[in-house]
């Protein structure tokens, strides 16, 4: 078997899973690698397991374990003929990826080397200097937008998220040709009143990159997990929002941005 | 809005579903009055007069709404014993037949006495499969009652697996071929050596002409009948057409699609009742069915509508034809499936894309009619076909109706070639019942002879050549498996085994050669075979069709073997997690007390997940396997094989002990090419990437592969083009076929609770598709266990 050219190959990062036949994280078949640790805590998040850092053992299952960027490569090829013929590719996803960037720069740039299509799916909370360090081998980020207001963002996410918006604004003056999708996840009763919502279509106007707004419906694919890792889901019971409702978020946020999804 | 055709489509389709499947063993009467008839005379002229008798003499039905007539029974859906291949089969089945678990028949009391008095005893010590079982050799019949091959299938039921010429059968019409077969016939000089043996050929094919003539025209009488009783206006035309077009076709040329349709019809049943043999396939019927179809509509004389009408029609009385098998065949390919196989697309003789509009009707009458058969399926050319043919066929798949299957043209091609058949005839091929390849009129072979249970090669290995279910010694001696000092010496010992059960296997289809060339002459399907007309000898002989191959046999657990292999690989000799010796105890304990034992075995890397130390083997393994095979002749040609186990995965499971991989003893083996249920976890990509380290082009006899995808997946144009992509990159992968199930789970557990609610549910069952509560609740729990890909749900990160 001949061994293609690596950059880095022998980093290690951690990671939580690497998923394939993913279509829902950018176009065509994808492969999905998730990487662990988060710096924000968002109380519906729906993969918890993927919040620490460390690697995390319960009965049944181990979260996370080490791999060097040539792992991880060997891994990410293998669906490459797939991303050909279905104009798909990579997308890198947390944890937040920005928290082991050397790993994930490192990860993207191969892909590129093999030119692959990457996808990035990342909160952007993290210095602008780590952030503009990897845009240059991204073709599409997924940035969520969870709120514009900052007390409620750090009520319901447990950080600022100034530095969330200014590092989005900066996106405004760099050269890279990156495709750039804001995405809120519709928390019901939480940030879904006309009022937030507003708020974060006039920001995400002001964005020269965007490409178009997603919204997403929450969901709580993820509560069981809390209970194996023993943790508590402090968000309660909340339904998911309905299509007419999501089409009347959509509405909303039409006022602010040309091309809006859910 | 339903098109207005849909209202007789759908009484149709409910007279069906009503409809019990019966025995018919009158037949079986009527050839045997013919053969005491003509008792002395050459054989093949006995079956061609005893067939003629069954014309003669066989009751016929014009159902309501019918447009299309016939029958191979005495009535719709019944199945029919072939007396001169195996009278005695259902002699200890008499009374439960009725009642048995795999595919019952009902069979009258009257029908009991007629079997008992008039068929059974003129055929003792006579039918093939008395000889058959007369002769079989030691250490076949070792290897037949420890479960390790399967091989008495071809010896109950004879040729089908092929597709005649149907393109000369519509153009020329069965009384030209009478015509020619007696002008052969003044031309031979009987002084001549060999000529006396073409006489009996050519007088036999003059016999089976007039003998489907005569019951088309039956039918006539019958149409017209029952037009004179008939008080409906509507009717009474549409049964005075049915006269007309039954007094023209199969005999004369066919003029219009109405009468190409019936002309193949009435054919199709004719070469069924001759041998009750599966997968009489129907080919290229969008190739075939074009020119009349042209011709109708530049005529003016029919609508897309009619045509779909017409093929909707088709399709129902296609499905009316049930396989009768014994009970034990009948476990090992459930589902009265005749898997006569239809196809679409691919290209034609220039290498130009061959889809025309009848390729969008074939699959919209699957998608209208929502039966099991036929098998529908689209040759898929990445390079020439449209992304709409495609679409069509995903979107089909997606309202979990299971056909279109989807084949990769190119690779069918290169099987066809492997075979023999240069590129020139090579385009036209068309898959044969399951899985396999045929070229119409042209190709002889049985596809099927034998199954051989790859699970039991490595028990072989790890257990000194015998059985761990009977103890007894079933294969030759390797050794003690303690005494296997590197992976290779193991490995070795599993190949030893292999080479051993295909020189037993080959020596069986050699036997089966023999009593088939003197006591299976087929003069109705010859018909369908230009060639033997040329040469004077019937399909059943070597140099009848234009070209034939060896026995083809059929791999049967592909994904045990290769996790059995690798567990060993990865347990004893790598990772030295276990010792041989602790496996072996294990093994032999069925894992009780040895349950550490077991969760390695289950932890080994398995096939199914794009994983090299599981998938290394693969290529090995099976090239080997062909290999061997390909080392014996016959007189047709090299043996060949395929990876289509129908449903053999289960009752072969019974003779298997526990095996590396984890699994428990006598559970079913892995169905067709695929992973073993649960074990593939990394998604239909992986999937696929191990499926393609197959050697499938070498495998002339197909390789089936089972997906199952929810309807989620599927869903919505996005579902749709991801389907697409999918079908597109199995292709480039070298995948030969893909069977798409797209039914959840849950659904499938309400119809074992209550089938009365489910009665048109239509599942795969490994290469081709049967009514789920026809199933048993073996196969259908085996089904419902298996697999679910359910990795396209949302993933994404915090949100």
């Amino acid at each position: 078997m001949s061994v293609p050219v690596i950059y880095d190959g022998d980093r290690k990062g951690t990671v939580l899973r690497i998923e394939r036949s993913s279509v829902h994280d950018g176009p065509g078949l994808r492969t999905v690698l998730f990487l662990k640790g988060c710096p924000l805590r968002c109380q519906w998040c729906s993969t918890p397991e993927s919040q620490s850092f460390e690697i995390e053992k319960t009965e049944e299952n181990t979260y996370g374990t080490i791999m060097s960027v040539e792992q991880v490569m060997r891994e990410l090829r293998k669906d490459s003929l797939f991303f050909f013929i279905s104009t798909g590719g990579i997308t890198v996803s947390g944890g937040e990826i920005m928290a082991q960037p050397d790993f994930t720069r490192s990860v993207l740039k191969n892909c590129r080397m093999e030119c692959m299509h990457t996808a990035i799916e990342t909160t952007f909370f993290a210095q602008w200097e780590t952030i503009h360090s990897i845009l240059p081998y991204v073709n599409l980020a997924f940035v969520d937008m969870k709120f514009f207001t900052k007390e409620l963002h750090e009520k319901y996410c447990g950080v600022d998220n100034t530095l969330i918006q200014e590092n989005l604004l900066k996106t405004n003056d760099i050269e890279e040709k990156f495709q750039l999708v804001i995405r809120t996840p519709i928390i019901p009763g939480i940030n879904d009143s006309e009022e937030e919502l507003c708020k974060i279509g006039a920001f995400c106007s002001k964005l020269k990159k965007l490409s178009y707004m997603q919204l997403l419906p929450y969901h709580k694919l993820g509560t069981a997990t809390y209970a194996k890792l023993g943790r508590e889901y402090l968000l309660g019971d909340i339904q998911s929002p309905t299509v007419d409702e999501m089409a009347k978020h959509v509405k909303i946020m039409e006022r602010y941005v040309e091309n809006v999804i859910f | 809005m339903a098109k207005e055709y849909m209202e007789r489509i759908e009484a149709l389709r409910q007279q069906y579903l009503n409809t019990r499947v019966e025995m018919d063993v009158y037949n079986a009467k009527y050839l045997t009055e013919g053969f005491q008839a003509t008792e002395g005379e050459p054989w093949i002229i006995q079956k061609a007069s005893a067939y003629y008798n069954v014309c003669v003499k066989k009751d016929i039905y014009i159902q309501d709404n019918e447009l299309l007539v016939g029958g191979v029974g005495f009535k719709p859906r019944a199945g029919l014993l072939c007396a001169d291949s195996c009278a005695g089969i259902i002699a200890d089945e008499l009374d439960t037949i009725s009642t048995r678990p795999f595919d019952p028949f009902y069979l009258s009391e009257e029908g009991k006495k007629v079997y008992t008095e008039s068929v059974q005893d003129y055929w003792k010590d006579k039918c093939l499969l008395d000889r058959w079982k007369k002769m079989t050799p030691k250490d076949m019949q070792i290897m037949k009652d420890n479960g390790a091959i399967f091989i008495d299938r071809k010896a109950v039921r004879g040729y089908g697996e092929t597709t005649v010429d149907w393109r000369m059968i519509l153009r020329k019409g069965l009384g030209a071929i009478r015509d020619e077969a007696k002008e052969k016939l003044a031309a031979l000089d009987d002084a001549v050596p060999g000529d006396l043996e073409k006489s009996f050929f050519y007088r036999s094919e003059i016999i089976a002409a007039d003998a489907v003539i005569l019951l088309a025209h039956r039918h006539a009488d019958l149409a017209e009948k029952q037009a004179a009783e008939c008080t409906d206006e509507k009717r009474k035309a549409e049964l005075l057409k049915i006269a007309e077009v039954n007094r023209r076709v199969p005999e004369y040329p066919a003029r219009n699609l109405y009468e190409a349709m019936q002309s193949l019809l009435s054919y199709e049943y004719a070469c069924f009742m001759e041998q009750n043999a599966s997968s009489y396939n129907l080919g290229r019927l969008d190739q075939y069915f074009y020119p009349y179809y042209k011709a109708d509509k530049e005529a003016g004389l029919i609508t897309d509508d009619d045509a779909q009408e017409l093929f909707d029609c088709l399709w129902i009385k296609i499905a009316e034809m049930s396989l009768f098998q014994d009970e034990v065949t009948a476990q090992y390919a459930a589902g009265y499936c005749i898997t006569v196989q239809t196809s679409c697309g691919g290209i034609d003789q220039y290498g130009n894309d061959a889809t025309n509009e009848l390729s969008y009707m074939m699959i919209q009458a699957t998608m209208d009619v929502k039966f099991k058969e036929p098998n529908m399926a689209v040759t898929y050319s990445m390079a020439k076909n449209p992304d709409s043919l495609l679409h069509k066929a995903v979107e089909a798949i997606s309202m979990g109706l299971t056909m279109p299957a989807i084949y990769s043209n190119d690779v069918g091609i290169r099987m066809i070639l492997n075979k023999g058949i240069p590129l020139s005839e090579a385009w036209d091929w068309n898959p044969c019942g399951c899985v396999e390849t045929n070229v119409s009129g042209k190709l002889k072979e049985y596809t099927d002879i034998a199954d051989i249970n790859m699970g039991a090669m490595v028990e072989f290995a790890l257990n000194d050549g015998k059985s761990r279910i009977t103890g007894e010694q079933v294969s030759v001696h390797t050794g003690d498996p303690r005494d296997f000092k590197t992976f290779d010496d193991f490995f070795a010992a599993v190949m030893k085994h292999i080479d051993h059960a295909v020189d037993v296997i080959t020596s069986g289809n050699q036997l089966l050669d023999y009593l088939s060339m003197n006591y299976r002459p087929v003069p109705v399907l010859s018909m369908g075979f230009p060639h033997t007309m040329e040469v004077g000898k019937d399909y059943s002989q070597p140099g009848g069709a234009k070209y034939s191959v060896g026995g083809g046999v059929i791999t049967v657990g592909q994904a045990d073997i290769v996790n059995s292999v690798a567990a060993v690989k990865y347990l004893v000799y790598d990772e030295k997690k276990c010792t041989m010796d602790e496996l072996i105890q294990a093994l032999d304990a069925d894992f009780v007390g040895y349950e550490d034992i077991q969760k390695m075995c289950l932890d080994a890397p398995k096939y199914g997940n794009d994983d090299e130390r599981a998938d290394f083997c693969v290529g090995q393994i099976f090239s080997h396997v062909v290999d061997q095979f390909e080392t014996y002749d016959t007189a047709f040609g090299k043996m060949t094989c395929g990876m289509l186990p129908v449903s053999g995965n289960t009752p072969i499971g019974q003779w298997v002990g526990a095996l590396p991989s984890g699994r428990k003893a006598t559970t079913p083996l892995t169905d067709g090419i695929g992973a073993t249920g649960g074990t593939d976890v990394n998604g239909p990509t992986a999937l696929l990437k191990s499926v393609s380290r197959i050697p499938h082009a070498r495998y002339t006899q197909g390789t089936q592969l089972n997906m199952k995808f929810e309807p989620e997946m599927l869903k919505g144009e996005t579902g749709i083009m991801h389907g697409m992509n999918m079908v597109k990159t199995m292709s480039t992968l070298d995948v030969y076929h893909a069977q798409i199930n797209c039914v959840d789970r849950a659904v499938l557990e309400d119809a074992q609770k209550n089938p009365q609610d489910h009665k048109d549910l239509l599942i795969r069952v490994a290469g081709y598709t049967a009514f789920f509560v026809e199933l048993s609740k073996e196969t259908q729990d085996e089904i419902i266990g298996r697999t679910e890909i359910n990795n396209w749900a949302p993933v994404g990160c915090g949100c």
